[in-house]
This record gives structure tokens, C-alpha cells and sequence, in this order.
């Protein structure tokens, strides 16, 4: 089949005078479970396959089908499109790839029965149970993608990739007060991964936190000394750098970051990489959906801006070295410029030592989520829960709260970089697209506005 | 359709109940960098949900593409019957066809589903030059944005007799703006609708872009302060969506929620809040003529004069807790459905507002960081004002904070001029947080 549709590429490209094209041929094995209080609410697993063509010609131009017949429609349709607009964009073409990875993880999920997928779904929701616990939420999902990728240099790559994920979830009321508390496992790699979390553990730890959270106070508001936990610097780097330093947001002027390669722009402890080579992790790949290799990126290097990451269009605009971050959610997107596994390199203080540095503070902890404006720099980030410092030591508990700051101004306030480097936060990161990512780094002392109730 | 009816004819042969979804559809789009067009997409996509109920209990799978032969259906049935023997979730069985489906006007324009490629980018292009017009030679400015085209035709059925299809369009145009200088400011405008007339508004939306890019590059933080502030319908929109999940009937039924049956009939909100979530509304993106289970899409109060009135429900939710579906079914061929919303209106009050002296706040972003549970939020105000004597200085950077079912409690003025974005309309409101 693929050679079919590589000759009609090559035909209709040359017709059109189209200069570069690719194509993706994905087939897409599903499985996800959600268990609420006891109760099987989802269970679903589901195949498909679909193509997705881009092709440059003055402009780009993309087309997509989840139905193979169509498969000459999409690619007509793409490359009569990059005919669209009038400029002469640039792209990086190198040689071609021929390759073919395997990241399954030892134990395939697609030989694992999905009963046994729901039972231990059902053991994660029966664990979570306790005094005061009125929803138990757990879900598991999982994913194989099977892509062929083609291009007009030649290159055939065929990536398989599984991605396992476990979510608990654990909302306690009491007295019209609630304590809400979440952890996610996962990563790329087989059913393994799963076998691995130690269930009765976590289960535990969640279910005990959603009860503590009904005591905990409300967070104050105002700027203050913060001290991260490694979850928390994940998300911070990520919403803080990461996105301001996607070379698409460069190219086109609109990032804080643009121009800004060999400044300085932190405080000179600071290293912060993009490594989607990391084994296992959830952001892992080895080829991107530009079939180009995954490389690993120096963002911040010693406080000092200095790279971006870029896909075949940007590193040639931009004239950087191609890193291969180019991703899409799926064959019907295009790649965009995303991040893999984001984190910030240790630094030299024991975690002890960075409490003791703060009289008067926060300990902020896990990660909600956030968003930035990268033309700004403001932006914003949520922790699950926190205490009070006072004079080193760790006080009151506090609930879950948002901080916000100006990128700028809060790589510039970091104090004290732990050693302590955690990468094990699997997530997905929306830009129009859904894609998996992780994050993290050590603890963490910079200030930062805490948004709290008094 | 061939496929439909085969698979139908298959599912009537066996003893269980079923119900197929499926959707066929197109959508075009033009993306602009740099006031100039630089992607054009296409992308085209059909499919079959099928849900299988057996024994109390109910499965779903899913497959792409219309497959005629006897094998694919088969098989598509195989899987969703293997998940229902697994599954444990009390079936509630599939809805009843309950008498006629609403017809709403101008949710289908045949000129959006006839557009072809060419006359597409004739409009992209005309949006693009006047992003350059208005831009002209200020080269602080970046625009980027696009304009995007949607057709798809849905459709239903299920064992008890449902059988309905529907035709619909969409359109979509959004601007972000980008000046430069000393300091960057950034501006975002989009809209979306279901006919063509909407390529009319492209003006207004890289205008209102461009204006909020110059008062954010203006906007400097400013002290704390808590007290009554003018919420604008955007970040209003921020408020009601989280105090609403509270109101989705899988939330209520799971105790995820801070209501229960109970609560229906109570004071929950400020006297002057009404909310109402109306899948009728003529031209708006919101609406349908029947849910993702085939019930008629209607109009209903969620909120009556601050009395929690109604939770959004789909059919097995509101069986569950005894109540009735709201048809907030809401889904695509690839999931199973569950609740949401269609159009959520805001009501109307009496008060002019526009001599308003004091704090506004405009547009916030981090919404998914607030607990809908609890009702926290802190959002980071992206853009607001401080009036004093009729004078207007923009502010950012600060976080707005409190907690929803409080703030909605505490609105003390209901603008009388609604705005619509997207689905979603309101006017402005004034009301009580802490601005941090």
C-alpha cells in the first residue's frame, strides 16, 4: 500500500511543482477505563488508522483522512493547497531516514487483556476508599501508535510507540468544606510501567491528602518567597521557558525570547534542557512527526538563553542546528514546534539548606496546570497544596492555590536550585493540539505572586 | 447511508439494544503569520459510534470511514458487545423517541458547505489584506490569525425508534496582535459562527486585537484591592463555566459536585443571576436539534433569579438521579456521550454601566488552574482598567481572586448590553473579589 501512495505523491508533486512533501500512515490502538466510586463509568478500545500529507510549495499545505480510501484525496488536496499562499517559506531537508523503532516497553499493552486493564482500574478505586471520601476517581488509558512516515528525500520510518497512564483522584467533604487531591503514573513503555506503582502506597497517600486538605487553611495573597517541590518547578519551567523558547513563536516575532539568543536571562545557577531522548519518560520519542531525530536542548545554558526548540521550517528560517521537535497529536495535525520532557538541571543545594535560606514563606507543591502569554511574559501556575515557612521551618498546611509572575522577572529572583532533580510528571500540553509531555527539576527558591483567598 | 443501514439491519438481527452515531464532515482552514497566508488545510473525517447494551449493562466502539462489508460491522459490533458483557455501569437503557425535534434556523448554510477551495482562499486572502490594511506601515505590529470553514452532517438512531439526522456549518476567525516596543503587549479577538455572514466581522476582530495589544503594552500592575469590581462578559465567562461544573449530572451523581438533588429549588446564586442553557438559539454555535443520543435540544433555566433550577443532564445521568435528561448529551463518533453545555446565557439585567467609576476587570487567563470543587480561582488578569473621572488606564499582571459561588453571590449590578462569545453570552456584572 505505502508503495501506491508514494507513487501518486511523487506524480502529483511533480505536476505541481511541489518542492517537499510528507506523508503518515498511522494506525492508532486505544484502550481507556474510568472508575468512579466503585462504578465502571468508561470502558472503551478502539483501532483506527488514518493518513496525513503535507506539502510545501510556496506555502504549506495539509490534508488529512481517517478513512484510507481517501488516501489519493488527501494527498491531491495537500499539495494543491501548498500552492496557496505567495511567499517562498524556508525548510530544512537534510538527508534521508530510513529506520525503523520500536519503544513497546517489555510488556506489550495490546497482550494484555483489557479485563485486567479494568481490574486493577477497580483495585486503584477500592484502595482510595477511607473516612470521608465521598468520589474515587480512577482512570487508565493507554495508546499504540503505529506510524509509516514518507517523504519526497526518501525517507521511510516506521514507529511504533505505546504510552501507558494511570490517574487517582480522591475528593473528600466534611461540614461543607472539601479536600480535593490527584496523582498521575505513566510513561513511554508497555504494561510494566503500571505493574510498577506501587498501588496500595499511593492510593493511600491520595486518599490520606484529599483528608488533610479539609483542614488545611486558606492560602495567603501577595508576592512571597516560594520554595517549589519538584513537581511544581516542572510546570513552572515549562509555562517560564519552555513555551517562550518554541522557535515558531520566534520566527514569527511574537515570543519574549525572540532576539534574545546569548543573553542572559536568568540567574547563572540556572540549566534548563528539552530531552525527548530521556528513556520511558511521557514527552519520549525518537523521531519526530517530521521524521526528524528527537535531540536533546540546552535552553538556558549558565543563566544564558541559549537555544530553541525548532522543527524543519524554523531551524532553516532561524539558521539553527534541526533539534526535532516537531510534533502533532495525531495523523489529522500538522507538527507544530512542542516540548518533550522539559526540565531544570540540579543545582548545588541540599533541599534541607533552601528552607533554611527562607524566614519567611511558602512551600508550594504539585502541579494544577498553567498558561503564558509569551509575548508578555506573564504568566500563571497552579500547586495542589502548600505550607507556610516561618524562619525554616514548615508551618501551616495550605490548599490549593495559583501563583503568577513575569517570566523574566522570576527566572531573575531564583535563589537556590536544589539537587534533587524529579522527571516523573506525565501530562499532556495543549497549543491547539493535545500532546504527552513531562516535566520537572529539583526544589526550587525564586518569589513569585501568590493569588490566595486573604 | 449503505453503511448505517447494513449495520442497523445486523444490530435489529440480534436481541439487544443499540444505538449508532455517526458523523461525516470537512473542514478548511487558512492560517495567516506575519500578515501573510501561510497554511491552508483540508481535512476530511467520518465515522460509526455504536453503543450496545446487554444484560443492564452497555459497551461502545468505534470505527472510521463508512465500512460496507459485513466483516468491519460485524467486528465493530464484537467489540462494543465484549465491553458490555465487562462492563458494571448501571445501563439505564437508550432514550424513547419523545415527540418532535426543534427546527432552529441558520445552522446550516449551504454556501459555507458548497464553498470550494478557490473561493475559500479568495476570503482568507481578503482577511489577510486587511490585516495588512490595518497594520499599514507600522511595523511594531505582528498579526497572526486564522479563518476556518466546517460542514458536518450528524446522525442518530437506536433500537427504540430514534432516527434523525442533521446538517450543520461552522465558522471561525481569531487575531493575535503583537506590539512591540520597550515592552510587548499582546491582543486576542476571535469569533465563531454558523453561516457565512461572519467573514463580514474580520475588521472588528483584527481591530479589537490590535486595540487590546496597545492597552496591554500600557498596562502595568497595580496595588492590591478588595472590593466591588466590573466584570466583563470574558472574564465572567471564566467565572460561570467553573461554578456550571458543578451543575454536569455525572458530578452531582458521583458526589464531584457541591449540589444535590436537594439543592434544586434553593438560593444559590445572587438574586439578580439567571443562567440559562438554550440548545434553540437561532445562528448560534451552540445550538442542535436533537443531543448526542437523539433528544431534542431545548431550552432550560439552570439558574432562575439565583435559584438553582435544573443540572445539565444527558439521559443516563438524569435516570440515575431520577430526574430527566435536559438533552446536554454531547459527544462525537469517537466517544461515548457525556454531559455539557450548548449555548449558556447569562440574562440580561437593567444597569447601564457605562459611567462605571473603579476597577474592570476585562480578560483573565488560567482558568483550569481554579477548583471547581471548592470554588477557588485565582486568575491572572491579562487585561483591565481603573476608571477614575471618566478616564480609563489599562492594568495586567495582577490576579483576580475569590471564590465563585461567593462572587456570584455577591453580584450587585447586572449590565443590560449582552455580548456573545462563541456560545457563550453575557453582560457585565458587577460584583466583589480580591484583587491581588
Amino acid at each position: 500500500m505505502e508503495e501506491n501512495i508514494l507513487r501518486i505523491a511523487e506524480k502529483t508533486a511533480e505536476k505541481l511543482s511541489v518542492r517537499y512533501f510528507e506523508i503518515r500512515i498511522s494506525r492508532v490502538t486505544t484502550t481507556s477505563v474510568l472508575v468512579q466510586n466503585g462504578q465502571i463509568d468508561e470502558i472503551s478500545n478502539n483501532v483506527e488508522t488514518g493518513i496525513g500529507v503535507r506539502a510545501l510549495k510556496n506555502g504549506w499545505g495539509f490534508s488529512s483522512a481517517n478513512d484510507l480510501s481517501r488516501a489519493e484525496k488527501a494527498i491531491k488536496t495537500a499539495m494543491k493547497m501548498a500552492g496557496v499562499s505567495r511567499g517562498h517559506e524556508k525548510v530544512y531537508l537534510g538527508d534521508p531516514i530510513r529506520d525503523s523503532v520500536s519503544l513497546l516497553g517489555e510488556k506489550r499493552v495490546d497482550e494484555v487483556d483489557v479485563s485486567e486493564k479494568l481490574e486493577i482500574t477497580k483495585l486503584a478505586n477500592e484502595l482510595l476508599k477511607g473516612e470521608k471520601v465521598k468520589n474515587r476517581t480512577t482512570g487508565y488509558g493507554d495508546v499504540i501508535v503505529e506510524t509509516i512516515y514518507l517523504n519526497s528525500l526518501g525517507s521511510e520510518i516506521r514507529t511504533a510507540t505505546s504510552r501507558v497512564r494511570l490517574r487517582l483522584s480522591s475528593i473528600a467533604f466534611e461540614g461543607g468544606k472539601t479536600g480535593e487531591y490527584w496523582k498521575s503514573f505513566g510513561g513511554t513503555g508497555g504494561w510494566e510501567l503500571i505493574e510498577r506503582v506501587e498501588l496500595e502506597k499511593w492510593a493511600k497517600f491520595v486518599s490520606q491528602k484529599s483528608r488533610d486538605l479539609l483542614k488545611a487553611k486558606a492560602p495567603p495573597s501577595g508576592k512571597f518567597d516560594v520554595v517549589m517541590d519538584p513537581e511544581l518547578t516542572g510546570v513552572f519551567i515549562h509555562e517560564a521557558v519552555g513555551h517562550a523558547a518554541e522557535a515558531d513563536a520566534v520566527k514569527n516575532g511574537e515570543s519574549i525570547f525572540a532576539g534574545k539568543l546569548g543573553e542572559r536571562v536568568s540567574v547563572e545557577e540556572l540549566n534548563v534542557v528539552d530531552d525527548p531522548t530521556l528513556p520511558g519518560k511521557f514527552g519520549s520519542y525518537a523521531y519526530d512527526d517530521e521524521g526528524m531525530p528527537g535531540r536533546r536542548v540546552e535552553i538556558i545554558k549558565n543563566g544564558v538563553l541559549n537555544d530553541y526548540m525548532n522543527d524543519r521550517e524554523t531551524s532553516a528560517l532561524l539558521g539553527l542546528v534541526p533539534n526535532g521537535h516537531g510534533r502533532a497529536q495525531s495523523y489529522a495535525h500538522q507538527p507544530l514546534v512542542r516540548m518533550s520532557n522539559t526540565y531544570v538541571e540540579p543545582g548545588n543545594w541540599d533541599p534541607e539548606d533552601i528552607f533554611e535560606e527562607v524566614k519567611s514563606g511558602l512551600y508550594m507543591i504539585g502541579d494544577k496546570g498553567g498558561e503564558v502569554d509569551v509575548a508578555t511574559g506573564t504568566f500563571t501556575f497552579g500547586a495542589k497544596e502548600g505550607y507556610i515557612i516561618e524562619n525554616g521551618e514548615l508551618k501551616t498546611h495550605l490548599r490549593d492555590v495559583s501563583l503568577s509572575g513575569n517570566l523574566l522577572e522570576v527566572l531573575k529572583n531564583i535563589r537556590a536550585i536544589g539537587r534533587d532533580v524529579k522527571i516523573q510528571y506525565p501530562g499532556y500540553c495543549g497549543k491547539g493540539q493535545w500532546v504527552p509531555v513531562d516535566d520537572g527539576g529539583p526544589h526550587v527558591l525564586t518569589r513569585a505572586l501568590v493569588g490566595g483567598m486573604r | 447511508m449503505e453503511a448505517i443501514e447494513k449495520l442497523t439491519r445486523i444490530l435489529n438481527r440480534k436481541n439487544v439494544e443499540w444505538e449508532v452515531y455517526w458523523e461525516a464532515g470537512r473542514g478548511t482552514s487558512f492560517r495567516a503569520e506575519r500578515e501573510r497566508l501561510e497554511r491552508a488545510q483540508e481535512k476530511f473525517f467520518s465515522g460509526i459510534g455504536l453503543r450496545i447494551g446487554l444484560n443492564g449493562r452497555v459497551g461502545f466502539s468505534y470505527t472510521t470511514g463508512f465500512p460496507k462489508d459485513e466483516k468491519s460491522l460485524t467486528e465493530l459490533i464484537k467489540r462494543a458487545e465484549k465491553l458490555a458483557r465487562i462492563g458494571s455501569k448501571p445501563f439505564k437503557g437508550f432514550p424513547e423517541p419523545s415527540g418532535k425535534f426543534p427546527e432552529i434556523k441558520g445552522l446550516y448554510d449551504r454556501a459555507i458547505d458548497e464553498l470550494d477551495f478557490d473561493e475559500a482562499r479568495y476570503l482568507a486572502e481578503k482577511f489577510v489584506d486587511e490585516m495588512k490594511g490595518m497594520k499599514g506601515g507600522r511595523r511594531e505590529y505582528t498579526l497572526s490569525g486564522a479563518m476556518s470553514f466546517g460542514t458536518v452532517n450528524t446522525g442518530i438512531a437506536n433500537s427504540n425508534g430514534i432516527e434523525e439526522e442533521e446538517p450543520r456549518t461552522g465558522m471561525s476567525m481569531w487575531v493575535y496582535a503583537v506590539k512591540k516596543g520597550q515592552r510587548s503587549g499582546s491582543g486576542y479577538a476571535s469569533q465563531t459562527y454558523t453561516t457565512l455572514q461572519g467573514v463580514h466581522e474580520g475588521e472588528e476582530i483584527i481591530r479589537r486585537a490590535m486595540e487590546e495589544a496597545d492597552l496591554s503594552q500600557k498596562a502595568e500592575k497595580i496595588e492590591g484591592f478588595s472590593g466591588e469590581v466590573l466584570m466583563e462578559p470574558q472574564a465572567v465567562k471564566a467565572l460561570v463555566y467553573l461554578f456550571l461544573e458543578n451543575l454536569y449530572g455525572e458530578g452531582v451523581y458521583y458526589s464531584r459536585s457541591r449540589f444535590s438533588v436537594d439543592d434544586l429549588g434553593r438560593e444559590v446564586l445572587s438574586e439578580k443571576i439567571s443562567i440559562i442553557d438554550d440548545a434553540t438559539v437561532e445562528c448560534s454555535p451552540g445550538s442542535y436539534s436533537f443531543d448526542g443520543e437523539g433528544v431534542p435540544g431545548r431550552k432550560k433555566a439552570l439558574v432562575s433569579k439565583g435559584e438553582l433550577r435544573s443540572f445539565l443532564l444527558d439521559h443516563t445521568y438524569g435516570k440515575l438521579l431520577q430526574l430527566e435528561s435536559t438533552g446536554n448529551a454531547v459527544r462525537d463518533f469517537r466517544s461515548v456521550p457525556g454531559v455539557g453545555t450548548s449555548n449558556v446565557i447569562v440574562q440580561r439585567g437593567k444597569e447601564k454601566l457605562g459611567d462605571w467609576e473603579g476597577i474592570i476587570v476585562s480578560k483573565v487567563f488560567g482558568e483550569h488552574t481554579a477548583n471547581p470543587v471548592t470554588g477557588e480561582f485565582s486568575f491572572t488578569v491579562e487585561l483591565g482598567y481603573v476608571v477614575r473621572n471618566g478616564k480609563a488606564k489599562p492594568f495586567s499582571g495582577n490576579m483576580v481572586s475569590g471564590n465563585v459561588f461567593d462572587v456570584l453571590r455577591k453580584v450587585s449590578r447586572v449590565g443590560k448590553e449582552v455580548e456573545r462569545r462563541g456560545s457563550f453570552y453575557s453582560p457585565r456584572i458587577a460584583t466583589e473579589v480580591r484583587l491581588v
